[in-house]
């Protein structure tokens, strides 16, 4: 199996100066490619730091990420923009959709700026709109959709580049239950049948009912990491507790 | 895309991009109608001087400048009148016999220059039958007829009919003086010009100063204002021992003060300007700050800085472009409306515009061929406005962004 993700002793401190805080604390990561996984943990126990640290929007402290055989931590700012926008798709908690764009504009912004030619992006467009279930809201601005709708328009755009990976912070918190399995389901299927790598952090049993492979995290280190082993909500709260 | 999305962002909140463009349009018109205010009294001053002190070019004895000593003379008036009109460049000219004088009344005396005309043909250069507003003028009926300005008419306490006597040198130096009637008081819109000059028949100064059919000053008027190099430089090659000036050279100021009020202007504009690019950059600042959490977003998923910066110079440049075309509007009706009906400000600065040579009426005219120049300032004023919110927006982290 082709490894996607490679995290060598990654950590990320806080206060380092006065009261050093580890968001995480020397987490090795192997992510492989076609996984379906849940990024699980107590609030604050690092789940959205090693996320943001695997997507390079933020630099760890130390250790290294190597993602397709990149050490993203060595990239410069600039050089993690073009890196982001080739290689990873992000799915965020609040939809985080352009509001002045339509959904098919949203979907097509990461494609444009990628420099996809017109065809193209026409075409992938609608082979996602039509796997997400909204072909029919191709125009609509994100005001006009629901909040599950909204999400989906995010997972389309997040597909839209084909990335190596999605990530996926906590991306059914905002929706309903019914929302949330349908959202569940297109990412399961497109996980099941096109091998797209998911990560996702979340809080969600439905999410870790799901997923193949769950990792916990507690104060900022892998407590846990195992598809065997079930993760319950009770294990999540008993984690939580001191 | 980015157009688009530019395009859109500005709509956001329709007030405050309303509130903007609004003031883009009143700064370009504040800006446009200040030029066209100049450049209509520009315009009236250098007619001013070219229709009422100094015609469009002079020629006279080189040495007689100097000290206006009536002994450098010209000779034979009908010749150099022939031999100028000859020119195609030129509509009119007119002699004059010049001379320094003190003038006296009953009340006081005072310093003048007494220019010695053909009315006729003076009238074809100055106009100065028209700017007679009391009295007939010269009638021709009796000798040592004068025309006196306004000013020096309420100085020196004369009216149409009122006696005074004008003392000076003749050609051979011998102190002269005559007894001259007031037969008309002219007023032009240069009231300093109106002290100091009296008009008197050439002949009879001819004949006071002892100078037959001499004369000192020739006078002309061309057909075109931009004629003004190539007649100069015809009558040079036709006159080489002579001296031509143009009227900017015979009034150094008034040409100084053309050129320096081009300054004045932009500098206004820039203040203009200096206002709207702090209101630009408060807008877009507010806006990218209410965008800090969808700007972060969209640097996660890929979008260069550069294309960030692009991106809210779009909207900048776009929203000061929406507010360019009412305040270019705005800005020629009011010049074209005001250039047709003129401006009266004789009620709170006529004497002040007058003692500077201006005309208390002013027709603002539409700045058409600096309008490039003002556009280029406008857009210049929307690039710089917007660079520093763009490095705001390009310094936004997305971590922290998303976090907002």
């Amino acid at each position: 199996m082709q490894t996607v993700i490679d995290a060598h002793n990654v950590s990320k401190v806080y206060n380092a100066d006065t009261i050093p805080v580890y968001a995480v604390n020397n987490v090795h990561l192997h992510l492989q490619k076609g996984e379906f996984t849940a990024l699980v943990g107590p609030s604050g126990s690092g789940k959205t730091t090693l996320l943001n640290l695997i997507g390079g929007l933020d630099k760890p402290d130390s250790g290294h990420i190597i993602i397709n055989g990149v050490d993203i931590t060595t990239l410069s700012a600039n050089e993690l923009i073009n890196f982001r926008l080739k290689n990873i798709g992000f799915v965020f908690q609040s939809f985080n959709l352009i509001p002045v764009l339509t959904a098919k504009e949203n979907a097509e912004f990461i494609l444009q700026l990628q420099k996809v030619h017109k065809q193209e992006r026409e075409k992938r467009i609608e082979v996602l709109f039509k796997e997400i279930g909204l072909s029919d809201k191709l125009n609509e601005r994100p005001s006009k959709l629901s909040g599950g709708q909204q999400q989906r328009v995010a997972v389309a755009r997040a597909l839209a580049s084909r990335p190596q990976f999605v990530l996926a912070d906590e991306p059914t918190a905002n929706l309903d239950s019914g929302s949330a399995s349908n959202l569940l389901d297109i990412m399961a299927q497109l996980n099941k049948e096109e091998g797209i790598t998911f990560l996702f952090s979340t809080h969600d049993q439905r999410v870790i009912d799901r997923a193949r492979r769950v990792i916990t995290l507690v104060d900022g280190q892998i407590a846990r990491d195992t598809a065997a082993v079930p993760v319950t909500h009770e294990t999540i709260v008993s984690n939580e507790k001191p | 895309m980015i157009i688009r999305m530019a395009w859109r962002n500005i709509w956001r909140n329709k007030m405050r991009s309303v509130a903007i463009a609004l003031s883009v349009a009143i700064g370009l018109f504040a800006g446009i109608s200040v030029l066209a205010l100049y450049k209509g009294m520009m315009k009236s001053r250098v007619r001013t001087v070219i229709d009422s002190e100094t015609g469009h070019l002079q020629i006279h004895h080189p040495e007689f400048k100097k000290d206006y000593d009536p002994a450098y003379l010209l000779s034979d008036p009908q010749k150099w009148i022939g031999d100028i009109r000859s020119f195609n460049t030129i509509k009119a000219a007119a002699v004059r016999t010049v001379t320094q004088a003190m003038l006296s009344t009953p009340t006081g005396s005072t310093g003048v220059q007494v220019n010695g005309i053909i009315p006729e043909a003076e009238n074809e250069v100055s106009l100065l039958k028209s700017k007679i507003h009391w009295g007939d003028g010269f009638t021709g009926r009796k000798k040592n007829e004068v025309l006196v300005g306004k000013k020096l008419a309420d100085k020196m306490k004369l009216k149409p009919g009122s006696k005074l006597v004008l003392t000076c040198t003749d050609t051979a130096s011998d102190l002269v003086s005559a007894a001259f009637r007031v037969t008309g008081i002219y007023q032009t819109e240069n009231s300093p010009l109106d002290e100091r000059n009296v008009y008197v028949n050439r002949n009879d100064l001819n004949e006071m100063l002892n100078m037959d059919n001499s004369f000192h000053e020739i006078v002309v008027l061309l057909n075109n204002d931009e004629d003004l190099a190539l007649a100069k430089q015809q009558l040079q090659e036709r006159f080489p021992s002579f001296l031509v000036e143009s009227w900017k050279e015979i009034s150094p100021e008034t040409e100084l003060m053309v050129n320096t009020m081009d300054y004045y202007m932009y500098i206004i504009i820039g203040i203009i300007m200096l206002a709207l690019a702090f209101g630009i950059i408060n807008t877009m600042l507010m806006a990218i700050l209410e965008r800090t959490r969808e700007i972060g977003m969209m640097v996660a998923l890929g979008m260069s800085r550069f294309r960030l910066f692009l991106l809210v110079l779009l909207e900048t440049v776009l929203l000061t472009i929406t507010g360019t075309p009412p305040g270019l509007i705005a800005a020629w009706l009011a010049a074209n409306y005001y250039n047709k009906k003129g401006i009266d400000i004789s009620s709170f600065a006529g004497d002040t515009m007058s003692s500077f040579g201006f005309s208390s009426m002013i027709y603002p005219e539409f700045p058409g061929a600096e309008l490039f120049i003002v556009l280029m300032i406008v857009i210049t004023t929307a690039l710089v406005s917007c660079i520093f919110p763009a490095i705001r927006a390009g310094r936004l982290q997305p971590v922290e962004a998303l976090r907002k």
